[in-house]
């Protein structure tokens, strides 16, 4: 499937309503999916809102409380009525806060990109240069450890990773907090969330960055192999300037193709490391919406989510695409 | 002195010599290396089989009066936080978590050979669609894809966290299936064996399996790897498996209490027991990566 994308003007419009339609459409088959799976789930939506009180309640008052939040239709009128508020913005409330979904999300979603954002480009930058490094020193002592370590590390699960340091640094040594974005009582301050930011960013940073160093070493030393390297070489350029301008161009199309499928698996990781460190992001709440069947609130953690993969899957698309065509 | 000029000949290469020493001392190496890897995940696979005969300890005993023992000559690796033996705990999760790594890779193994060799064999536009679907699927985020499978099906246990990890980690095989049997299966042999009158899982079993199973060999043996990573990941959190069930992970989900008593062989044994376990699984696939590809070179 590859798009001719020397076109004209109106050829690119055509390319980018496709692309536009094909993420509505997704986004609609994945909302439908999720609201279908989270209410076909057993358990009891009414204990999130309730509390304690639901298990105590009455079948009369059960049927007025689910009247109440619209929980005895069908799930398909459920789904159309959920869809037709969507449209006009409207998410519905929490089960457990009692207040609109996207205000919920609004306080916490800065936490996860701060987690998130730093974590991808301190692991995009870090990967680079750790995989040039090793390229560079392919066979060597600094080559083959960092290889053994990528290979350890991928076996380490990261909430046990994330155990080991909280175990470390804040009950042992005590150096730094193991839990939340800031310390209790006192919020904001950034030098209290740089350091509540720094175990959860560790392990975020060191369960993914040598898999893409691994990654790119590979690639830029198959890149080493080719023919026009030679030709370089006999042209008198010198190492460095052969790997920098010629070796490196060739592998990033690729290698940003594949940083942008990995967002969403970044993001996946986050999410437990989230939970381990008690950090208030969307991991928590997605984990918390989840187990307390809080519906509103699961749709649109579940939209969001599922939005950044598809818009991810498209831009990889995309740079993959121009990649070809510059090759 | 008659030979002034000696004739040497072609000069020996010394680099092209050491080079290929050097290549068989690293694939001696890798040899050497696995064979350490296949030795300690067996000691482990049998202690877990065998853990009948040498623990004496009931792993779900409360031992109240003993909680958060550090490791002594009663308690080898200690007690948890509610009294339970951890030396009898690990052996006997062992068996839960080595099975549930099995019985994903199996089913998801079994579901990707199947999807793959259909849309291998299907017409182009079904077989995009597949593939396309299989993509789809690849990039969700496994885990809170698994979550959300697991609430579905209500209360886990080994079997049903088993399955959603199975149905969860298909697709990266099926890739690789369905890009073999295309390979395949224009060769006459298969295309005998159909006018035959042999039926798809005929020609399947007999004829395409065997042709593409070293191939996903190596992934297969990094599924399991990664289905025992889930299942602890969701046990830990309180997903998976409950606390009454003995697995590596689920005997790390206390570690929030042990943190409390500063007890650190509640949260390190298991967690080494699983490392080491993975590391060994990890060490097979490679070796048999590195194995399949010299087979591909020498063609």
């Amino acid at each position: 499937m590859v798009i001719q994308t020397k076109g004209t003007a109106r050829n690119t419009i055509c390319i980018f309503g496709k692309k536009l339609f094909i993420f509505i459409a997704s986004v609609l088959i994945l909302s439908t999916a999720v609201f279908y799976i989270s209410r076909l789930a057993p358990g009891d939506p009414l204990v999130s809102y309730y509390g304690d009180r639901a298990e105590k309640m009455s079948p009369e008052q059960r049927e007025w409380a689910e009247e109440k939040l619209g929980l005895n239709e069908t799930i398909a009128v459920q789904y159309a009525r959920w869809l037709e508020n969507a449209l006009h913005g409207d998410f519905g409330i929490s089960y457990k806060y009692k207040t609109p979904v996207v205000s919920v999300i609004g306080e916490r979603v800065g936490n996860t990109l701060l987690l998130g954002g730093i974590g991808f480009l301190l692991i995009f930058c870090l990967a680079l240069l750790l995989g040039i490094m090793c390229a560079c020193r392919e066979g060597r002592l600094f080559d083959s450890v960092v290889c053994k370590i990528g290979t350890i590390s991928s076996c380490i699960p990261e909430f046990w990773f994330s155990l080991l340091l909280i175990l470390l640094f804040s009950v042992n040594l005590k150096w730094l907090p193991g839990s939340g974005a800031y310390t209790a009582g006192q919020s904001g301050g950034w030098e209290d969330r740089a350091r509540h930011l720094i175990l959860p960013l560790t392990v975020v940073v060191l369960g993914h960055l040598w898999y893409y160093a691994y990654m790119i070493r590979n690639s830029i030393l198959a890149e080493m192999r080719a023919d026009y390297v030679l030709l370089a070489k006999a042209k008198g350029l010198t190492k460095r300037r052969v790997l920098y301008r010629h070796c490196l161009r060739n592998v990033m199309p690729s290698y940003l193709s594949i940083m942008a499928v990995s967002v969403p698996h970044i993001l996946g990781g986050t999410y437990i490391i989230e939970t381990v460190f008690s950090y208030p992001g969307l991991g928590t709440l997605t984990y918390e919406s989840a187990r307390y069947h809080d519906y509103n609130l699961l749709m649109l953690l579940c939209l969001l989510t599922g939005m950044v993969v598809i818009l991810c899957n498209l831009v990889a698309q995309a740079l993959g695409e121009r990649g070809m065509n510059i090759r | 002195m008659e030979n002034k000029f000696e004739i040497v000949g072609i000069r020996p290469l010394p680099q092209g010599e050491q080079e290929w020493q050097k290549k068989r001392r690293r694939s001696r190496n890798i040899q050497k290396s696995s064979v350490g890897a296949f030795l300690i995940l067996a000691v482990i696979a049998l202690g877990c089989l065998l853990c009948d005969w040498f623990v004496t300890r009931d792993p779900g005993y409360l031992d109240l009066q003993n909680c958060s023992m550090p490791p002594n000559r009663d308690f080898l690796f200690g007690t948890d936080t509610l009294g339970r033996d951890i030396f009898a705990m690990i052996w006997y999760g062992g068996r839960i978590s080595l099975l549930i790594g099995m019985a994903a890779t199996i089913i998801s193994t079994f579901l990707a050979v199947v999807f793959g060799a259909l849309s291998g064999c299907a017409p182009a536009w079904l077989d995009a669609v597949m593939m396309r679907l299989a993509e789809i699927l690849l990039s969700m985020p496994a885990l809170p894809a698994a979550i959300l499978l697991q609430a579905v099906l209500g209360e886990a246990n080994a079997l049903s966290i088993s399955f959603v990890l199975g149905i969860t980690g298909w697709m990266s095989i099926a890739k690789v299936v369905r890009s073999e049997v295309r390979r395949i299966r224009e060769c006459e042999y298969v295309i005998a064996s159909r006018s035959m009158g042999g039926g798809f899982f005929h020609v399947l079993w007999k004829h395409l399996t065997p042709n593409f199973v070293s191939s996903i060999m190596f992934m297969v043996v990094m599924n399991v790897r990664s289905a025992i990573v889930a299942e602890s990941t969701l046990s830990f959190m309180g997903i998976g498996l409950p606390v009454e069930t003995v697995t590596w992970g689920s005997m790390l989900s206390l570690s929030e209490d042990a943190m409390l008593a500063n007890a650190w062989w509640i949260i390190q044994i298991p967690g080494a027991f699983l490392v080491v376990t993975l590391l060994c699984f990890t060490n097979l696939g490679n070796c048999l990566r590195r194995r399949m590809n010299r087979g591909q070179s020498n063609l």
